[in-house]
C-alpha cells in the first residue's frame, strides 16, 4: 500500500494539483469519496460511505465541507490504539485533519474489507468501509464490535451490499 | 411646566450613549481582550466558519465556552455556547457561564455534529448581539 497526501488550498495549490496529476494520470483514476456536512454542521458523512475497488486502485478523499475539517482514519492499532478493522498486514492511514479543498489519497494493494472514520465525527457516525476485490471473510469481523461508538456501527452499510451494489451512496 | 421637557430630553440624551456603547469594549472588535484565542490557532479548523464567523475562545472554558464570533469587519456578531449532548443529564450543570458580549436581539440553538475542538455531538446556543437580517454578515 502506498500513500500520498495531496494539499490542495488556494490558487497555489491548484497549480501544484495540476502539476501533480499530470505526473500521475493513468488509467485508473481515483475513485473519489467526498467528505461532506450541512451547513450548520448537524450532519457530517461521507459519500460514497461504501465502495468497492480493485487491487491497485486508488481512493481520494476530499474535504467538500466549507466550515469543518475531517479525516479519513483507518481502524488500526497505530491510529489512537483502536482495534483492527482492515486486513492483517495492510498498513494503516490517517489523513490527519483535512481543511476545505484538501485531498487525500490511498492505493490499495491488499484484497480485504477496510473500515475507516472521521477522528472528530465518529461519534456522530461520520465512516466509511472500502471492499478491496474478492468477498473474503474478513478474519477481523469475528472479533466482535470492538471499541466503536453505536451511531458508528450502525452507519457501516454491510460487506454483501458493497459485493452487490458496488458504490453504498450516503443518504 | 419646563422641567417635563427638560427631563425627557435629558433621558433620552443619556440613553443614546447606553445603546452605543451596548457591546462592551473589550469584545466589540477582534480580537477580544483577555485571554480569548483564536479557534483556528487552536484546532486545525477554517479561520471563518460560514454561518458563524471568526471565533474566539478562552481554552480553559472548552467545551462550553463562550465563542465569541466576529464577521469579516472584526465586529462581535454572536455569543456561543457548545454543550456536549452526553452532559444534559441530571448529574451535570453548566452554571454561571460568561456572557460578555452584551444585549441579545435572539437566540439559536440547534444540534452539531462535533468538530476539532468539541469532537462529541453537541449543542450550539447562539446568542445574537445582531438583527435576524446581519445573520448575513457571517453567512459566507
Amino acid at each position: 500500500m502506498t500513500t500520498r497526501r495531496e494539499i490542495l488550498m488556494g490558487g497555489g495549490g491548484i497549480l501544484a494539483a495540476a502539476s501533480l496529476a499530470s505526473l500521475t494520470v493513468r488509467a485508473d483514476e481515483p475513485i473519489e469519496i467526498r467528505m461532506q456536512g450541512r451547513p450548520d454542521g448537524s450532519h457530517v458523512w461521507f459519500d460514497p460511505i461504501g465502495i468497492r475497488i480493485m487491487p491497485g486502485q486508488t481512493i481520494r478523499w476530499i474535504n467538500l465541507d466549507p466550515g469543518n475539517s475531517h479525516t479519513a482514519t483507518a481502524y488500526h492499532p497505530t491510529n489512537f490504539g483502536r482495534a483492527r478493522r482492515m486486513p492483517n498486514g495492510a498498513k494503516p492511514w490517517n489523513s490527519d485533519y483535512l481543511l476545505p479543498d484538501e485531498s487525500f489519497s490511498i492505493t490499495f494493494k491488499q484484497p480485504g474489507v477496510y473500515d475507516y472514520y472521521c477522528v472528530p465525527h465518529e461519534h456522530a457516525g461520520m465512516v466509511g468501509r472500502i471492499v478491496v476485490g474478492t468477498a473474503q471473510a474478513p478474519g477481523w469481523m469475528a472479533a466482535g464490535t470492538g471499541d466503536l461508538p453505536e451511531q458508528a456501527l450502525r452507519a457501516f452499510p454491510s460487506v454483501e451490499d458493497i459485493m452487490q451494489k458496488g458504490t453504498i451512496r450516503h443518504t | 411646566m419646563r422641567i417635563l421637557p427638560f427631563a425627557l430630553a435629558t433621558l433620552l440624551i443619556g440613553s443614546v450613549p447606553v445603546l452605543a456603547h451596548d457591546v462592551p469594549a473589550a469584545v466589540a472588535k477582534s480580537p477580544p481582550k483577555g485571554t480569548f484565542q483564536q479557534v483556528s490557532n487552536l484546532v486545525k479548523l477554517p479561520d471563518f466558519l460560514p454561518g458563524m464567523g471568526q471565533l474566539f475562545v478562552d481554552p480553559a472554558t472548552l467545551p462550553a465556552g463562550p465563542f465569541l464570533a466576529y464577521d469579516h469587519d472584526g465586529k462581535l456578531v454572536s455569543t456561543i455556547y457548545m454543550i456536549p449532548v452526553e452532559d444534559l443529564n441530571a448529574n451535570k450543570r453548566f452554571d454561571d457561564l460568561a456572557a460578555p458580549g452584551g444585549n441579545v436581539d435572539h437566540v439559536d440553538i440547534y444540534f452539531n455534529a462535533g468538530h476539532p475542538g468539541v469532537e462529541k455531538p453537541h449543542a450550539h446556543l447562539v446568542l445574537w448581539h445582531v438583527a435576524k437580517a446581519d445573520e448575513a454578515r457571517v453567512a459566507k
